[in-house]
């Protein structure tokens, strides 16, 4: 099926000018002192006809090459491995320290930089992947619609360069980025990677949408936990029970409410950089499930053929000339 | 047989016709050089960009949706290979949500960005204006891009004009402009509830009228009830219009002036465009452009030309096609 469209319309116009040939055959007329004495010649007639229409045929061509006829954008259905990625990005202030929760120095990088990294890497082990971008301080930050345009994945990855900003509330993020699936087809698997190195507590309101959304929207849910040394972990169990609560405890809760979602969930907790590029090597190799999608076809000029079919009914007409007599 | 066809007219614009359709494949693209353009925008999402004093097709929308409408106009505007980032103020300074982008491949992701741009992602209330700029052109300084900042100039609180900030850093360096959004006339700021649901306005009591930071810049002995350690700036309650917002353009002027940028009011998409697509800002691509238009054109008309009685015939004259 072809879908055919122009890029100038207007010029389209042109196309009245191919009528010309029927009104003017195009041949120098030669006198002929008696006309009737001429017998009717099919061939002749035939000859005539086959010449107009290939006048015609130039022109309509020049004038389609020009109004830049194209085949549109089409797209068709593939199947391949991949996934329907969001990245949930922490941008607490707290990333823009080492695993150490130090200053970066020479030796060691911020745990934002060693994310940015990774990430990137990651991007690129996955061409068949849609990826969507939110981040996450005090207030959720759309930042890119899920996009096989991985230029633009890249652009905000080494965005999160610049210095980061406050608090972490990551219930509020995890709706934005569960927003991002809203108007996605369900195709593949819908994966959020949440990449953040602390949690705060979740209120109950945002507790009871988010248990919701999850379930509702069929996401698997990876947390890549960069830890901080000595802060506790997410799989800790706290030596004083009276410690044990989301307030004093909120990575641990936030990962036992995770668990308590009855979704596909993983959680990695990492320490250093190795140990996150293990991580992410992991969830790479795990994402794995064909995936459903739309490849698309760019559009397809057509105008170079145009001119083609223009420069060779023109020989045709030029040849013809030199057969043309004179008397 | 064949010395006739010197004289032919027709035989002359044919050949000339498929000469020009050689070219056409000889030479089909020119190298031109195009202007393209790297801007980064940044959006003031503080309060005051929610006033609405824009009107779109009939209603009035906040300053900050007029923006995003103006910005994704503009999108379409841009020549292929520019590139647009994106980024946010709130507070003191901004933060970049994606470095630019080319604009052709990546309309749909940048269109959608701004489309989702809103003044709940603010992650801290206050609106520091200069501070913000000087933040923003300083964190922008390596990436080679221009930086257009949009706000309406209305800082919150008000700067104490003894910290004021030192735009010296910057200028000359910094490349850019600021765009100026909001109508001259103060209007109303809305205010939300908790929950993102309009809540009524600002009243002159939610909002402070001066600045109470540092030392005032007043002297001492002029300030009713002064105090240096308890009431340095004095003991009256101050009063003041901050509740309302209108353009601070004159403001705006100056602070373009001291950080060397460009200033420009924003009133429509067109004169948007205009002003940012100006020499300042291009930067020249050679870019192959398309020309095998011109010698299609030509061969088009050599080709009608055949086909159009330029000479008057005798009436006469049979025309008799095909006379091989």
């Amino acid at each position: 099926m072809m879908n055919l469209a122009v890029d100038t319309p207007w010029w389209l116009a042109g196309l009245l000018l191919t009528v010309l040939p029927l009104f003017n055959s195009g041949i120098q007329p030669s006198t002929y002192p008696w006309l009737q004495i001429l017998p009717i010649d099919p061939l002749s007639q035939a000859i005539s006809v086959i010449l107009r229409v290939c006048a015609m045929a130039t022109m309509a061509a020049l004038v389609l090459g020009l109004a830049g006829l194209h085949e549109t954008e089409q797209s068709r259905e593939r199947i391949a491995y991949g996934a329907n990625i969001v990245l949930l990005l922490d941008r607490s202030n707290s990333m823009d320290n080492t695993f150490a929760g130090k200053t970066p120095d020479g030796a060691n990088e911020s745990k934002a930089t060693a994310a940015r990294r990774l990430l990137s890497s990651f991007v690129e082990q996955r061409p068949h992947d849609l990826l969507g971008i939110a981040e996450y301080s005090t207030a959720p930050l759309f930042v890119l619609p899920l996009t096989d345009n991985k230029a633009a994945i890249h652009a905000a990855i080494n965005a999160t360069a610049t210095p980061a900003l406050a608090y972490t509330h990551v219930s509020k993020g995890l709706s934005m980025a569960l927003d991002l699936f809203k108007d996605q087809p369900l195709s593949g698997s819908r994966i959020v990677l949440l990449v953040s190195d602390g949690a705060a507590a979740i209120d109950p309101d945002s507790e009871l949408q988010l248990r919701v959304a999850f379930k509702r929207r069929n996401i698997r849910l990876y947390w890549l936990f960069l830890r901080t040394a000595g802060s506790p972990g997410i799989f800790e169990k706290p030596q004083d029970p009276r410690d044990d609560n989301a307030g004093a405890m909120p990575e641990r809760y936030l990962h036992l409410f995770f668990s308590s979602l009855n979704i596909p969930y993983q959680a990695y907790q990492a320490e250093s950089p190795d140990a996150m590029q293990q991580a992410i090597a992991d969830i790479n190799r795990l994402e794995h499930a064909p995936l459903h999608y739309r490849e698309r076809i760019p559009k397809r000029d057509l105008s170079g053929a145009c001119y083609v079919w223009a420069t060779g009914l023109l020989a045709v007409l030029l040849a013809v000339k030199f057969f043309e007599v004179k008397r | 047989m064949f010395s006739n066809y010197l004289k032919n007219y027709r035989f002359w614009l044919l050949s000339l016709a498929l000469i020009a359709m050689l070219m056409v494949f000889v030479r089909p693209t020119q190298n031109q050089p195009r202007p393209i353009y790297n801007y980064t925008f940044i959006i003031d999402i503080t309060r005051s960009m929610n006033a609405t004093d824009y009107q779109l097709d009939g209603q009035a929308i906040s300053r900050l949706e007029y923006v995003k409408h103006s910005l994704r106009g503009l999108l379409a505007k841009l020549p292929c290979q520019s590139k647009v980032g994106l980024g946010l103020f709130t507070e003191r300074r901004s933060t970049l949500l994606f470095e630019p982008i080319e604009v052709c491949q990546g309309f749909n992701d940048i269109d959608t960005a701004l489309a989702n741009v809103d003044w709940r992602m603010a992650w801290a209330a206050d609106s520091r204006i200069a501070s913000g700029l000087l933040n923003t052109l300083q964190m922008l300084e390596k990436l080679d891009t221009h930086v257009v900042f949009i706000t309406d100039g209305q800082e919150a609180p008000p700067v104490n004009p003894r910290y004021r900030s030192d735009f010296a850093a910057v200028k000359g360096k910094a490349k850019g402009m600021i765009i100026g959004a909001g109508g001259l006339q103060a209007v109303p700021i809305p205010k939300f509830n908790h929950k993102g649901e309009p809540d009524g306005f600002y009243r002159p009591d939610d909002v402070p009228h001066r600045s109470t930071f540092g030392e005032a810049d007043l002297n001492p002995e002029k300030i009713q009830g002064y105090n240096a350690r308890n009431a340095p700036f004095g003991s009256e309650a101050a009063v003041g219009s901050e509740h309302l917002s209108a353009l601070q353009e004159s403001y705006l002027q100056a602070l373009s002036t001291e950080a060397g940028l460009h200033y420009q009011r924003l009133t429509n998409v067109d004169d948007l465009a205009k002003a940012l697509q100006i020499p300042a800002f291009a930067g020249q691509k050679t870019i192959a452009v398309d020309v095998r238009w011109q010698a299609a054109m030509l061969a088009l008309g050599l080709a009608v030309l055949v086909y159009v009685r330029v000479v008057r015939g005798r009436w006469n004259t049979v025309r008799k096609a095909g006379s091989l």
